[in-house]
């Protein structure tokens, strides 16, 4: 993210919570996930004013009404395309993406891979709660085969996919996972992700009280376990490793993290190289189409 | 009388420089002041395949690519088995032979010139010269002005050494004196060179490009789809220069995507495709309406459905650039009829959305797209440049305040006491949401009103003909084919035929009562567009009082003035 914003501002984490009363249901997950965003943001002290927050659809989509800052709600699965033009044609700003399961990798999982490879710098906080809330609850990219819901009375035909392995693959630079039911911890790797120049993504688990009966706050409190101390997080191979889940555990913290240039950053090499700036004389690019 | 223009179609195997040819022979004629327009069609295939380039050159000003051509080149058989049907009594016929791939019959009337354009390169080991051997064969045949041609050739291939160039210019010497040896038995010649004039060569696309640079264009997303990639091509080589960026996108749909979240962010923004990227990006359309978030979507229509006619020319997305997606979700559509339309509607447009805040789609076509046309050098200086309304920092700020012109104040993201949402739910004045059916009622009709008054504030639909007099036939037209008809209507106005032309460049929200003023002064309307159901057809009868005469053809290519006025000839 961009660093222009930080540090503008000393704002307490309930400071950034906007006047919108939450829409969630008692004991979502995401009320974790929006406090530790507000933690990380106070921590930071990032301006408001500069911090663009985008979303699609979902219940984590909401995200945005309930934050103090600029923000966007976009459609079901594009918030990362949006807000890789936010980003790419205004680095001062500092751009978030708040979605979920199916948002970011079902109908927006054409998006996913290019917000990686092209190391756009945002954000993405991926609100894991392996359902469809918001349309009362169809199974996800990221249900277990074991969920019956709404559209899968029987058990799902199909199994989960590993966003932590997809986004590695892909190049995103910050990949890191939380829980919802540890907010600090949930807080510390969004601050990491924020500071991160380039394209950071945190998989969050969020528990689905009202449609997911069986990823409950236990069970991922029994999935989760913090990445080994000693993790090499400029380790390509370990940090996939990790994302493989060895011993069924999925791992908590920041996996990996690399320094490559961003999209806007290789943009701007582009422009330095034509001499490229706002003032060109149009006359000359005229000239070359006299016959 | 005497002919004023000269059509030479040149014709044969993608690869064996048919394109080039058109343009050297295109570029000379345009140094030598004379207008210029060229139409090509080539094939979906990277390599091989029919290409054909078509130059039409003249004196005076010219609107289309013409009737047919005067002048035929045919490198290969192919060729001429796809346009012998074409060669009639009076045309001049150039062909490879001998050693050519085929041997034609030559039918009675044609003026034929065999060159043995094959052989000849061969003879120089140079097989790719071949091109260079016709060219110089019409040179001499045609009056093409070789002092300008060879200036054009040697412009184009010093950079690729002088041996290169030397061998070039060897064949297109040999060519010449191989027509010099041929009797010349048809009139046909290309008019001399007049004092040159001011003019750029560019096609529909890269002018395109042109105008959303000179618009102060910010940036720039696409995703490559034929006939729309040269205006990514276009603008990435030049945008940059302007301090602009340009991403190509993983797909039409994160294209505008990119668009909304850029223009959300302050910046100018647009993207190019055609119609099955514009049906993609209907969904981000309406997005783009309700959040009130300007773009400008440029759609060089080709034919459709589904993959269709992928390099061939249609306009056949009119239904889909004012209807397309769900909702009531008003936005401007506009087209443009020729080269220059594409450089001065572009910036329109730009204008256009970022004063109404709202998406505008401006259609091209095939046609167009690669058609090359001189123009006069645009002045970037005499372009007006239109900014978004910004808030003026008093008071609440609410996004979608209700205003006297329904057009709501933005703020760009860091201005400080501004921060908001623009969301794709319906909402308050503010942003929240809000699904209570006074807001719904009260947004639509904002969204509808904003843009309402373009009908007269736009620059008014051109009559062609004196508005007042009466007509029997009154041809109602948009985009490319608006060249036709203005041909077609001068030439049928000299035969003494009370004919006028209407040409809508607005096409939603519709200027109705410039189309029923017309239409009250006409017995009859006839409306040709190139696509299957008459599309402008049915917005004039479901808009207007007007019974308009349907004239679709849909073939993949464009009308000739001929066909607009043996049709209207039909209405008398």
């Amino acid at each position: 993210m961009s660093v222009a914003a930080f540090n503008q501002v000393e704002m307490k984490p309930k400071d950034y919570k906007s006047e919108v009363p939450t829409t969630w249901c008692p004991g979502c997950g995401h009320f974790g996930i929006l406090n530790g965003t507000y933690k990380a943001l106070s921590e930071l002290g990032v301006d408001p004013t500069k911090f663009v927050n985008i979303s699609g659809i979902g219940c984590s989509s909401r995200m945005p009404y309930f934050v103090n800052s600029y923000k966007m709600h976009t459609l079901h699965g594009r918030a990362g395309a949006v807000a890789t033009g936010t980003a790419v044609a205004r680095p001062d700003l500092a751009v978030c993406v708040s979605g979920g399961d199916g948002d970011g990798f079902s109908i927006g999982g054409g998006h996913m891979p290019h917000m990686a490879r092209k190391n756009v710098n945002m954000t993405y906080i991926l609100m894991d709660n392996g359902i469809y809330g918001l349309t009362k609850g169809q199974y996800s990219p990221t249900s277990r085969p074991e969920m019956k819901a709404y559209t899968t009375p029987y058990g799902g035909p199909e199994e989960p996919m590993n966003p932590l392995l997809y986004m590695l693959t892909y190049g995103a630079t910050y990949v890191a996972q939380a829980f919802a039911g540890k907010p600090n911890i949930c807080a510390e790797l969004i601050k990491g992700a924020m500071e991160h120049n380039g394209f950071a993504y945190v998989n969050i688990f969020s528990q689905c009280p009202t449609f997911n009966k069986i990823d409950t706050i236990q069970h991922y409190r029994d999935l989760v376990e913090e990445v080994p101390e000693g993790h090499d997080a400029s380790d390509l191979g370990a940090a996939m490793e990790l994302a493989r889940r060895p011993g069924g555990k999925a791992p908590m913290g920041l996996l990996y993290k690399a320094n490559k240039p961003t999209l806007r950053e290789n943009l701007d090499k582009i422009i330095e190289k034509v001499g490229g700036h706002a003032d060109y004389d149009i006359n000359q690019i005229i000239a070359r189409s006299k016959p | 009388m005497e002919k004023k223009d000269l059509v030479i179609r040149i014709a044969g195997e993608g690869g064996e420089g048919i394109i080039s040819t058109g343009d050297f022979i295109a570029a000379a004629c345009a140094r030598a002041g004379l207008e210029v327009y060229t139409f090509k069609t080539f094939p979906a295939e990277i390599k091989g395949g029919y290409a054909m380039y078509q130059v039409r050159a003249s004196s005076e000003t010219l609107y289309n690519q013409g009737d047919t051509f005067d002048v035929f080149c045919a490198f290969n058989g192919e060729a001429y088995e796809l346009n012998k049907h074409l060669l009639k009594p009076g045309t001049a016929f150039v062909y490879d032979y001998p050693g050519g791939d085929f041997e034609p019959e030559i039918p009675e009337g044609v003026h034929a010139y065999p060159i043995p354009m094959s052989k000849t390169a061969k003879g120089l080991k140079q097989y790719r010269a071949k091109n260079m051997v016709a060219m110089g064969a019409m040179s001499v045949l045609f009056n093409i002005n070789e002092e300008t041609l060879i200036r054009v050739l040697t412009d184009k291939f010093t950079s690729k050494g002088e041996e290169v160039l030397r061998l070039n210019l060897e064949a297109f010497e040999l060519g010449k004196k191989m027509a010099a040896e041929q009797s010349k038995t048809d009139t046909y010649r290309v008019a001399d060179a007049q004092e040159p004039k001011d003019v750029i060569i560019i096609s529909g696309n890269d002018a395109v490009g042109l105008g959303a640079v000179i618009g102060k264009l910010d940036f720039f997303s696409a995703y490559p789809i034929t006939p729309a990639t040269e205006v990514a091509k276009y603008v990435s080589t030049h945008l940059p220069k302007c301090g602009g960026v340009l991403v190509q996108a993983e797909d039409e749909i994160a294209s505008l995507a990119q668009v909304l979240g850029a223009s959300y962010a302050g910046k100018k923004s647009m993207t190019a495709t055609s119609g099955p990227g514009l049906a993609l990006m209907s969904e981000l359309l309406g997005m783009s309406t309700m959040s009130e978030t300007p773009a400008l979507v440029v759609d060089v229509q080709r034919g459709g459905p589904s993959t269709g006619l992928p390099t061939k020319h249609e306009q056949s997305d009119l239904f889909l650039a004012i209807h397309g997606g769900h909702g009531d979700s008003p936005r401007v559509v506009m087209s443009v009829e020729d080269v220059k339309d594409c450089i001065d509607m572009t910036v329109d447009a730009l204008n256009i959305a970022e004063e109404y805040q709202t998406p505008v789609v401006l259609l091209s076509d095939g046609s167009l797209a690669f058609s090359t046309q001189t123009i006069p050098r645009p002045d970037p200086a005499s372009y007006t440049i239109v900014d978004r309304r910004k808030w003026d920092g008093q008071g609440e700020f609410k996004r979608y305040l209700f205003t006297d012109d329904n057009i709501s104040p933005m703020a760009d993201p860091g201005t400080p006491g501004a921060m908001h949402i623009a969301t794709g739910l319906e909402h308050s004045e503010t942003g929240a949401p809000n699904y209570g059916p006074v807001a719904h009622e009260a947004n639509h009709r904002k969204r509808f009103n904003k843009i309402a008054p373009l009908v007269d504030k736009y620059k008014p639909t051109e009559i062609d003909g004196d508005p007042d007099e009466e007509a029997d036939v009154g041809i109602i037209t948009w985009g490319s084919t608006i060249g036709v008809a203005r041909e077609a209507i001068a030439r049928m106005r000299e035969e003494g035929i009370k004919v006028k032309g209407f040409y809508p460049k607005l096409l939603y929200p519709m200027p109705v009562k410039q189309y029923e003023d017309f239409a009250a002064k006409c017995k009859k309307i006839l409306v040709p567009e190139v696509n299957f159901q008459g599309q402008l057809s049915h917005f004039i009868r479901a808009e207007t009082s007007i019974k308009p005469i349907p004239y679709t053809i849909c073939g993949g290519l464009p009308f000739t003035p001929i066909m607009m006025i043996e049709k209207t000839k039909e209405l008398l």
